[in-house]
């Protein structure tokens, strides 16, 4: 089902090389405001490589992005992460040395006021704010329902955990869209259950955006309102779960029909 | 029989018959010991924040150190010295972050390592152009005198000055170990040493840090400069005592601030003894210099990682 929200992002024409290769080709879609929008694409077909342009990470040599109405083409990943666009990674990026909690509390970073070298000077400002955002933390902790380790070090945790303390630290900083990107890769079937149900509730309760990649189609058609397909960097096709099933290019492009 | 007795009974003998002496050799090596810690931490930071080795450290004490002194000599006032010179640390950090490492991120650690050498022998250059590469003595006003303890089994000799020297440093590094521990910055500054691209995510701008970091690293700097310029005067041999570092970062561990602290007391205190009641009786003495890489060495056979180390070295 479509639910027809205000354009949130827009994609329009991005192209993406490195040297010679090129890694996205004229791509264009729009994510609506309240949807779960799924991209997908078998591998190599520039799944990452968009996101990576969506949060900053990449510029795209054409094409522009459009979030909030605001249009751009060079976005720091920083600056991204200021206008609400947080992420989570394919082989998840989390402060190893640090708790849970601690990683949790990166994702406050930006809605503290004071800067820097204010945080460095004024011990007491940074004092009070550190409390302010415990409580934000704390929520998302209760969310994710992941009490139990907020003290452990996260890089003893297991994997399907380590995923869930991920998607914790970019729902702490309260983003407007949230990237996911293969949240429930390697993980089995309890844990894959889980990361559903969170991703679900996210969208649901906190009425988050969510744009994710995933290779799981069993995840991808119950969770996602509609999806993109992209195959060599090209886009195969858009549409509603049931539409992009249906769709021979897209059929073709999974079962491995020779490209002439 | 001569040589056993010298090296397994005599130096414990001597070690209890005269108490007093052996907490003089003690205290003397702890406090060049904090020193050592002093110059470690400065690599510890960087390391921690950058993966960078940053072979200049060590360059780092003495330009902070020359730069110091010379203003003093040009008659401005410690403090207002002081200040300056920190302000001259944090552009030095600027510059180094524009011009070295924002052209080079990303690529392999043993070429930022290669930069790393290379801002050394700049600097080194770079602080002789400036100031001349005279031995100049420290003058701040750090009380140098020899104090005399009168403790139960003999009466102890300790300056006034090492005193001091160790308790400065002891001050730096507890402010920092609490810094990087409670505040956002220093969140923010572990974040970016643990995974750039995820601390990028959340919104830490690295080049930022980066500058703040190696301004706090030069800051360090400082203060070992000047706690050894006050102890042997301002003079180019300062890098090389500063690389005494090494021996003390591969005891600690590399991203270990305790590391870093604990390593340089061992090292200090264990040279001492080991010059005072070995290495003059055996090898008529001169074994400072040495004896601490020799326990670093041992040291990588058995804990490669350090006595705090996170995990294996694998960045230098």
């Amino acid at each position: 089902m479509t639910r027809p929200g205000d354009i949130l992002l827009s994609v329009k024409e991005i192209s993406l090389r490195f040297g010679g290769v090129r890694a996205l080709t004229d791509v264009s879609f729009d994510i609506h405001e309240g949807e779960i929008f799924a991209i997908i694409g078998p591998n190599g077909a520039g799944k990452s490589s968009m996101l990576n342009c969506i949060n900053g990470f990449y510029h795209p040599q054409e094409g522009t992005i459009t979030f909030k109405g605001a249009e751009r083409r060079q976005m720091r990943p920083h600056e991204a992460a200021a206008q609400g666009i947080s992420r989570t990674f394919q082989n998840i990026a989390l402060f190893k040395g640090m708790t849970t909690l601690e990683n949790v509390m990166t994702g406050r970073m930006l809605k503290m006021r004071a800067t820097l070298a204010e945080q460095a000077l004024y011990f007491w400002r940074g004092r009070r704010e550190e409390i302010e955002h415990r409580e934000k933390v704390e929520e998302v902790i209760d969310f994710l329902e992941i009490q139990s380790i907020r003290k452990t070090p996260v890089g003893r945790l297991p994997y399907g955990l380590q995923k869930r303390v991920e998607l914790a630290r970019a729902l702490a900083a309260e983003p407007e869209l949230l990237l996911l990107d293969e949240p429930m890769a390697g993980m089995n079937v309890e844990e894959k259950e889980d990361m559903c149900r969170f991703v679900l509730s996210t969208n649901h309760e906190l009425g988050t955006t969510i744009a994710l990649i995933e290779h799981d189609m069993g995840v991808v058609m119950d969770l996602s309102d509609r999806v993109v397909v992209l195959d060599y960097g090209k886009k195969l096709a858009e549409g509603t779960p049931d539409e992009v099933r249906g769709n021979q290019d897209v059929i073709d492009a999974y079962l491995g029909v020779s490209h002439d | 029989m001569e040589t056993l007795y010298l090296i397994f009974i005599d130096p414990f003998v001597q070690m209890v018959v005269e108490p007093a002496f052996l907490v003089e050799v003690l205290i003397g090596g702890l406090t060049s010991g904090v020193m050592y810690s002093l110059v470690a931490l400065g690599f510890v930071l960087i390391f921690k924040a950058s993966g960078i080795f940053n072979f200049a450290q060590g360059i780092f004490v003495l330009f902070a150190a020359l730069n110091f002194v010379g203003l003093m000599d040009l008659g401005v006032h410690p403090i207002l010295a002081f200040v300056i010179t920190i302000g001259i640390m944090t552009a030095l950090a600027f510059v180094v972050d524009r011009l070295v490492l924002r052209p080079l991120v990303n690529q392999d650690p043993i070429i930022l390592f290669m930069a790393t050498i290379g801002i050394a022998f700049f600097l080194e250059g770079f602080g002789e152009t400036l100031w001349g590469g005279d031995v100049r003595p420290v003058r701040v006003g750090i009380p140098d005198e020899a104090l005399f303890w009168e403790a139960g089994f003999g009466e102890i000799l300790v300056q006034s000055a090492d005193l001091f020297a160790g308790v400065i440093a002891a001050f730096l590094v507890t402010t920092l170990a609490l810094f990087f521990h409670f505040t956002p910055v220093g969140r923010a500054l572990r974040a970016v040493a643990d995974d750039h691209q995820a601390a990028l995510s959340v919104g830490i701008p690295l080049n930022n840090i980066w500058v703040i970091v190696w301004a706090v690293a030069g800051f360090v700097a400082l203060a070992a400069g000047i706690m050894w310029g006050a102890k042997l005067g301002v003079q180019f041999a300062l890098s090389t005592i500063a690389l005494k570092a090494l021996p003390v970062l591969i005891l600690g561990g590399f991203t270990s601030i305790p590391g870093a602290i604990i390593g340089g007391l061992i090292v200090g205190a264990g040279e001492k003894v080991f010059e005072n009641y070995w290495g003059v009786p055996l090898l008529e003495g001169a074994t400072e210099d040495w004896f601490a890489y020799i326990v670093a060495m041992i040291f990588l056979f058995f804990r490669p990682q350090g006595l705090f180390g996170e995990k294996i070295i694998e960045r230098v």
